[in-house]
């Protein structure tokens, strides 16, 4: 084996520019790997395993909304029949509330507890950071808050209950398996005891709401068992709310994030192995080509082809070892960075820590292709005769059209001779081609994720249906307020819409949106197939929900709600990411069959012009209404506040793809126009001898990269713009989304192009440069 | 006949690991126009190098080449490129065509540097390539597709499109059978006669007698100069003259 090893020495002295280049992409794709793994196997259960140690066991539910008649006693004697442990306290639950959150507001279940729940063992809440010198009318908040929320221990948070302003000083930060998420719907506050008391003097009677947390017993299944716990609520008190999640749904939503960052990272990886193939396989031809008579010697002295192929697996597989653990390294020190995304939107304490697939997977990932490729690339060695390498034989030309004519060519001689060159080195065009569109269809995933959740955000692919504003007002005076913003000429499309989980069957659910019309709503996007319901008799349920349950467009559906059932017909899919992609559109008359609507609280949506104009509104509201306001909620800022962790993730994720889409042109030019210089570094003598100069050569390489580069920017740039959203439509179909409708900005879409293009073009000016070294003299003397 | 390059105490060392090689030393010479000087010496004399540094190819380590009053020893590397377009042709060995371009374009690549009227130098080109006698069948045959004459005979058309002042030829039969490197050299007397003026390296004898003026190059210093008249045919005398100025320079 020595002598494979000597010749791989060899190998990498003279190609040590080319063993550079690939060494630097097997790195980024191990980081990148890396990354991804760390983030699948390492930060994606962090949910689990933090809900587990709190004791989370197999689920938590809200009770609210007049849960007066609902004694701890009752709720024993139901809880008894299907848990084999559970525990519950009582505190207040404010429903769809407005509170302060990153650079707006969101709108959750806002749940106030006691400081004793903070004892509690099956569903630990656990305090992760405070400050003790805080003393009063202080407040804990759940761990998003620091996460994404842009709150410290000693900032004041102030939001309104029930049309009062409430302002508190933030003490520290908790961690709940069910109710620290903004994506499980709910936040849990704990408040000093006498401002909780304060709160539960005032709101008491109207808000009072129990927290469960609960383990079934064997055999039971979380669907059924919320359904049937639902049910009994119901018959003893039909306005009551159950809400909350199980275990899995309550992880799943909190660490959703993770799997699509990991997802990401995994489509970059993917390319930027690709690119590794490509340039890999170039690379060995190149070395066959330059190296004939050298292959030839030594064939000659008794070298065998195997033994050549094996000098070249081990340069490679040197390179891929070598880059691996650099790249592991990196993306253990870059994984922070992507951490701080995922925590985010998780919201709780994650550090990075040694994950064996994560470190071992990329080697052995990178490993195997390498030895794939430079084993299919080399297989020629094995076939070359030596007296005919010898003589370069095998280097013979074989030119079967003269292409770009000089005498008939509309160029200038420069560029003509670009382009004879670019047909000559057609192949590394080719690579060149699928590199930048590989790039451009990255970029421009990219861009449309910036462009859809940051520079100009869109609700409607969060939420089924989105406006302006929504004014809660009691049963009491909701039909008077629906009159009162009819009447304003600056607001308009008023309609009055709820939400309410359904029961299909005995385990599955449906979180119904019940607007009084739904063909009022802005988001007609929502329906992708057969349309919104009109009737009474009629329903538009989420399209992966029907496909779960195997409904069609016209199939019958029986839905529960307490001790009512009723049967509609399916009018239309809609897609959703919320609720695990089960939800409905329902019409009030249709939702009439199962509740009295009449005692709900009225929820008003409706559209006017911008921000201030809402807030205005809502002001007035509250001076027309007052003590009958249930909630306010301003849409732009809730856009502002959902949106928060998105808006971050967006940009980094738009900057880190146009980074490491710069970094993969830039090696890959870097190793072809290196491989073309050498290729053509007796023809750059011959031109200089007979009078071009060194920039007229330099400017006739870099064009020549330029066509391929130019058309696959307009072509991939054209598919990218039609491909985005189909390829998104696959990659979120598992997440609820079927058709989607990203805006993809031509502008943005331009400069990506033309980014491309002057980054390659001056990067392969500059890589170009080193034809001033070559003298004419020299080559001609070196012959 | 005027002076078309004159050197003044020309130069040229190569160092090699810290050896010095002085290769030239102090050559003061004058290349006249319309001549067909033939620069003679044994191998590592010096010829190609004094042939280079003549012609702007490589820059002398010391000393003057000037070309109609204007020192080019000096010019940057790019300054010589765009010098060497307008004033100098060059005949190589190794004929040195582009392989990847046509007989044609070989031509017009080094024509099109000069002329931008594509229709002018096409038909230059076309010109050239006929004088030397290459048959138009083969123009847009690639360099490989051809034989070395064939391939040597481009070279000179590529040499000649521009109407340089003088060609340079190194060896430019070194690499050919006695019959093609006759109608090689047979080419280049002709454009000689014409009054194209050449400088051409050789070591051999046979090449050298087309020659008017013949210098010898001996340890990096001109150790002898022939003039020999202009070349005639089946002129006995000349080659006696030439064999015998070589035997005295110790050949």
């Amino acid at each position: 084996m020595n002598k494979e090893f000597l010749l791989a020495r060899s190998h990498f002295k003279k190609n040590r520019g080319t063993s550079i280049g690939l060494l630097s992409l097997i790195l980024l794709a191990a980081t990148l790997l890396t990354i991804s793994l760390l983030t699948i196997f390492d930060a994606y259960p962090t949910s689990v395993k933090e809900g587990e140690r709190l004791n989370g066991g197999d689920g938590g539910l809200n009770i609210s909304f007049d849960v007066e008649n609902l004694s701890e006693d009752v709720l024993e004697d139901i809880l008894a029949k299907y848990t084999s442990e559970h525990e519950f306290h009582k505190g207040l639950e404010y429903q769809d509330i407005s509170v302060p959150f990153g650079n707006g507001e969101m709108v959750l279940n806002i749940l106030f507890y006691g400081a004793e729940v903070l004892d509690s063992q099956l569903g630990r809440i656990e305090i992760v950071d405070e400050d003790p010198a805080i003393t009063s009318d202080y407040i804990y908040l759940p761990y998003q808050y620091y996460t994404s929320g842009s709150i410290k221990i000693g900032d004041t948070l102030e939001f309104s209950l029930k049309g009062i302003r409430y302002s508190f000083k933030v003490r520290g930060f908790l961690n709940s398996t069910y109710n620290a998420c903004n994506n499980t719907g709910s936040f849990i506050f704990i408040p000093d005891p006498a401002s909780y008391e304060v709160l539960k003097t005032r709101d008491g009677a109207t808000e009072a709401a129990f927290m469960v947390t609960y383990k079934l017993n064997e055999g039971v299944k979380d669907a059924a068992f919320r359904i049937a716990f639902t049910n009994a609520v119901k018959t003893i008190n039909s306005r009551t709310q159950v809400g909350g999640s199980s275990f899995d749904h309550a992880v799943y939503y909190r660490s959703i994030m993770s799997l699509i960052i990991a997802v990401s990272f995994i489509v970059v990886s993917a390319i930027v192995l690709i690119v590794i193939i490509l340039m890999l396989a170039n690379s060995i031809t190149n070395f066959i080509r330059e190296n004939m008579k050298a292959i030839g010697a030594l064939k000659a002295i008794g070298y065998t082809g195997a033994d050549i192929r094996n000098s070249l697996l081990i340069q490679f597989l040197t390179l891929a070892v070598g880059g691996s653990i650099v790249g592991i390294v990196l993306g253990y020190l870059a994984m922070p960075i992507v951490a701080g995304i995922v925590i985010a939107q998780m919201g709780m304490p994650y550090s990075v820590s040694f994950n064996a697939i994560a470190t071992f997977c990329p080697v052995i990932f990178i490993l195997l292709f390498v030895i794939l490729v430079t084993m299919f690339a080399s297989r020629k060695i094995g076939k070359i005769d030596p007296i005919i390498a010898l003589r370069d034989g095998l280097a013979g030309h074989n030119f079967k059209k003269n292409h770009v004519r000089l005498d008939r060519s509309g160029f200038g001689v420069n560029t003509s001779l670009a382009l004879k060159t670019m047909f000559t080195n057609r192949k590394q065009n080719i690579i060149t081609f699928f590199v930048v569109g590989f790039i451009i269809f990255v970029c421009t995933i990219g861009l449309m994720m910036y462009e859809n959740f940051s520079r100009d955000p869109k609700l409607e692919f969060l939420y089924a249906e989105h406006c302006s504003g929504v004014l809660g007002v009691d049963s009491d005076m909701k039909e008077e307020a629906e009159e009162y913003l009819n009447n304003r000429a600056d607001a308009s499309n008023v309609r009055r819409g709820l939400n309410l989980n359904l029961y299909f069957g005995t385990e599955d659910q449906l979180y119904a949106f019940i607007f009084d019309d739904p063909d009022k709503m802005n988001n007609k996007n929502v329906c992708y197939k057969g349309r919104l319901p009109k009737h009474d008799n009629e329903i538009t349920v989420s399209g992966k929900f029907a496909n779960e349950q195997s409904l069609e467009i016209g199939d019958e559906i029986k839905l529960n709600y307490g001790a009512r059932s009723a049967t509609y017909v399916i009018t239309g899919f809609m897609q959703t990411v919320n609720n695990m992609g089960h939800e409905a559109i329902m019409s009030e008359a249709a939702a009439g069959h199962l509740m009295d609507l009449k005692r709900a609280p009225g929820y008003l949506w409706f559209d006017c012009d911008g921000r201030d104009l809402t807030n205005e509104i809502f002001r007035d509201a509250e001076a027309e209404f007052e003590g009958h306001i249930v909630t306010t909620m301003n849409y732009y800022e809730v856009m502002d506040g959902a949106l928060t962790t998105f808006q971050g993730i967006a940009v980094l994720m738009l900057i880190l793809v146009c980074v490491i889409s710069a970094i993969v042109i830039l090696l890959v030019l870097f190793l072809l126009v290196k491989s073309l210089l050498y290729n053509k570094r007796k023809d750059y003598g011959i031109y200089k001898a007979i009078g071009y100069t060194s920039d007229s050569l330099i400017l006739q390489t870099a064009i020549s990269f330029m066509p391929s580069i130019i058309l696959s920017v307009l072509i991939f740039s054209v598919v990218s713009y039609f491909a985005a959203n189909p390829y998104l439509n696959f990659f979120l179909s598992s997440f609820g989304i079927v058709k989607s409708a990203f805006d993809i900005p031509i502008p943005g879409l331009v400069l990506i192009g033309f980014g491309v293009i002057v980054l390659a073009f001056l990067f392969s000016v500059w890589q170009a440069r080193k034809i001033r070294k070559i003298e004419a003299y020299n080559m001609l003397i070196a012959e | 006949m005027r002076n078309i390059i004159e050197t003044k105490k020309l130069c040229k060392t190569f160092s090699n690991g810290g050896v010095q090689q002085h290769v030239l030393k102090n050559i003061d010479l004058e290349i006249r126009e319309g001549d067909f000087t033939v620069i003679m010496g044994a191998s590592g004399a010096g010829k190609s190098t004094l042939l280079y540094a003549l012609s702007g190819m490589d820059r002398p380590t010391l000393g003057e080449v000037v070309w109609n009053g204007t020192d080019i020893a000096k010019k940057a590397s790019d300054q010589l490129a765009l010098f060497r377009r307008k004033n100098c042709g060059f005949v190589f060995q190794q004929t040195y065509l582009v392989d990847s371009m046509s007989v044609l374009d070989n031509v017009l690549a080094a024509g099109l540097l000069v002329e931008k009227d594509k229709k002018k130098v096409t038909a230059k080109a076309k010109e050239v390539l006929t004088s030397v006698d290459l048959p138009e069948e083969l123009w847009n045959k690639f360099p490989t597709q051809i034989s070395g004459g064939e391939a040597q005979r481009v070279g000179i058309a590529r040499a000649l499109v521009n109407h340089p002042a003088i060609i340079f030829a190194d060896e430019p039969t070194g690499a050919l059978n006695s019959q093609t490197g006759k109608d090689v050299l047979n080419a280049l007397t002709r454009f000689n006669e014409s009054g194209q003026s050449i400088v051409m390296v050789t070591h051999d004898i046979t090449s050298a007698r087309r020659g008017n003026r013949i210098l010898y190059v001996k340890d990096g210093e001109i150790a002898g100069e022939l003039e020999l008249g202009k070349y005639v045919s089946g002129d006995k005398d000349r080659h006696s003259m030439l064999r015998d100025f070589l035997r005295e320079m110790g050949w």
